[in-house]
């Protein structure tokens, strides 16, 4: 019975999300335009005239040059970027009337928050993955920089990616389901959403390598969840002994703590919003 | 309609308070039994607590005070066997406007648990109960108003629910909306034999639904019976004929027929009232036919909810309840409709 509500909920989410093409055409192209437009222009590495020394080896954690180093960064910012709606779609949903269909159905609100997780999660993992083919497909297009791997990557490493994707995808979009839940209004909802991403994609070296950050900010990157799951790509991507002190492994461990601390806290508080007052 | 015979009661409530955070008393000891089998009408205006009643007996509101079961079961211990038991349908459409009627229908038997076997062959006879049949496969964003509303009730029996619970089901529908709806909730009762208790403020709609109905203001229930009890009490229908020749004495001719209560001769014609207006109609312009007086013309006035409401709440039905609450909610409704 579960099973069957919890199928039937994340099915429909993925169906009105499949339903609104311009909604997906505008979340595409923002990635796009990261990777094409951001990324090409803000390209550090071509601030290095003699190519890649020992200094920017360090700088861009093995990567062999600023794109490549930021495309991993990207993929996992775009994943974070890709849970911001979804909570705003509860709010919709809240205003349609859908959700007192759901709070008045013999459902359990635990079914209901899992539902929209993984329908979330799912869509953040097919951007994500979006982002990796775009970057590497650049690597082969005339005068764009692309994403250049030094790794025979196989299964295991695909895997551990789609893991750290996924892990930090729960993680954000149970918060933002739960605040979707908790708040009426979606302009104070992407209010307190910037007041969460901005800071923590800033203060992680998803974009800006670590070396160029004062050291109590390298403090608070290298705690940071967003610098976790990019460790794990980057690591996996371009693996070089010159730098990462733990295995890809750790970083998903701790990782994995920090979404099933978040998932708690948010069945918490969506259980109380949904609960009769 | 109070020919019919009723089970035991299957929502009781007793002395159901509820006091909003703000202070707001939205029900002050509400004591009402409804009976299986039972069509039940909450009649008030806006604010009148007759939504925080219900959302009380849907488990989506907490009670301050006093209790409520239905089927027997405590709405605030056993809140998820309850919501098994009813259905529910809300003044604002709870549908999913990206999926398609079916899929919408498929959603909540999947929420309900029906049985895969049923669900299907289930489906089909309710689209076809509510004319829906052939737009099962638009989106709902595409429905009219009353085929929204119309989804919805087919949701609300979906389960099989022992009580149905609409809230305002025909607000913001036009008239043609209206009676389909009613036809669809009789309809409802009299094949699936499910208990259905609806609020609404409009008077007519109650009295041609309704086997009894409760008068609900400031929270307080003022006055409970069947409509023709409550409509007695008010006075009933009033008939004005005007025969088309005055010099006809008609007060012995008319108040001699049944169902006349009074008959009071007035300037250019007389005033007879009745409980059952539409039934004594054609029955006195028979009667006026035959003592050489036919009539000239004829109105039928109803008891207004005004009529009703300052007979037993002792003010006028909209005094206080800010500009034209209801015709925002329309409004707002019909602004919902029109979107796409």
């Amino acid at each position: 019975m579960t099973l069957r509500a919890y199928r039937a909920l994340t099915v429909r989410e993925l169906k009105r999300w499949i339903r609104t093409p311009t909604a997906i055409a505008a979340s595409i192209m923002t990635p796009f335009f990261y990777l094409l437009l951001f990324g090409q222009a803000f390209n550090l590495g071509k601030l290095i005239p003699s190519g890649p020394t020992p200094e920017t080896l360090i700088a861009f954690q093995g990567a062999p040059d600023y794109y490549s180093y930021f495309s991993a960064g990207m993929v996992i910012f775009v994943v974070v970027f890709s849970t911001l709606f979804i909570g705003a779609n509860v709010i919709f949903d809240k205003r349609l009337g859908y959700v007192k269909k759901l709070t008045v159905a013999p459902v359990s609100r635990v079914v209901i928050l899992g539902a929209s997780v993984s329908a979330g999660v799912l869509r953040c993992l097919l951007f994500g993955g979006l982002v990796i083919a775009l970057a590497l497909g650049f690597a082969h297009l005339p005068g764009l920089a692309g994403l250049t791997v030094t790794a025979a990557i196989g299964p295991l490493g695909v895997a551990e990616i789609a893991v750290a994707m996924a892990l930090l995808a729960t993680a954000f979009t149970s918060l933002f389901v739960a605040l979707g839940y908790v708040l009426e209004q979606v302009e104070a909802y992407f209010a307190l959403v910037n007041l969460v991403n901005l800071p923590l994609l800033f203060s992680s070296t998803a974009i800006a390598p670590s070396t160029l950050m004062p050291d109590w900010l390298k403090t608070i990157a290298s705690g940071n969840p967003i610098t976790l799951a990019v460790n794990v790509l980057r690591e996996n991507l371009f693996p070089w002994s010159g730098y990462y002190p733990y295995p890809p492994e750790l970083y998903l461990g701790v990782l994995a703590a920090f979404a099933i601390a978040m998932v708690g806290l948010c069945t918490a508080v969506t259980v109380r919003a949904l609960n009769p007052r | 309609m109070s020919s019919r015979s009723f089970g035991p009661p299957i929502i009781v409530t007793d002395r159901l308070e509820k006091v909003y955070p703000g202070g707001t008393k939205a029900v002050a000891g509400v004591s009402v039994e409804v009976r299986a089998g039972e069509i039940f009408g909450f009649l008030g205006p806006n604010g009148a607590g007759k939504s925080t009643t219900v959302g009380i007996l849907t488990t989506l509101l907490r009670p301050s005070g006093g209790r409520a079961t239905v089927d027997g079961l405590d709405v605030v211990d056993h809140a998820a066997e309850v919501r098994r038991r009813i259905g529910l349908v809300f003044q604002e459409s709870t549908s999913d406007d990206q999926l398609t009627g079916r899929e919408n229908l498929e959603l909540t038997a999947a929420l309900y648990d029906v049985p895969p076997a049923d669900a299907g062959p289930r489906i089909d006879r309710l689209l076809e109960a509510m004319s829906l049949s052939a737009v099962q496969h638009r989106l709902v964003k595409t429905y009219s108003g009353g085929m929204r509303r119309r989804l919805e009730l087919a949701a609300g029996v979906l389960h099989t629910p022992k009580v149905l619970f609409l809230d305002e089901p025909t607000l913001g529908l036009d008239p043609q909306g209206r009676a389909g709806i009613g036809e669809v909730v009789r309809r409802m009762r009299d094949e699936f034999g499910v208990t259905v208790f609806l609020t609404t403020h409009y008077l007519d709609e109650a009295d041609q639904l309704c086997d009894r109905i409760a008068i609900i203001d400031h929270g307080e229930i003022k006055a409970l019976g069947t409509p023709s009890e409550l409509k007695e009490k008010v006075g009933g229908d009033v008939l004005t004929i005007v025969p088309q020749r005055p010099d006809v004495d008609l007060v012995p001719i008319v108040s001699a027929l049944p169902g006349v209560v009074g008959v009071q001769r007035v300037e250019s014609g007389y005033r007879v009232k009745t409980l059952r207006g539409e039934a004594l109609t054609p029955r006195v312009v028979q009667a006026c036919h035959d003592a050489g007086a036919p009539v000239a013309s004829v109105a039928l006035k109803r008891p207004s909810l005004d009529e009703v409401f300052l007979e037993f709440t002792g003010r006028a039905y909209r005094e206080d309840e800010g500009p034209g609450a209801t015709e925002m909610a329309l409004r707002m409704n019909q602004f919902r409709g029109r979107r796409r």
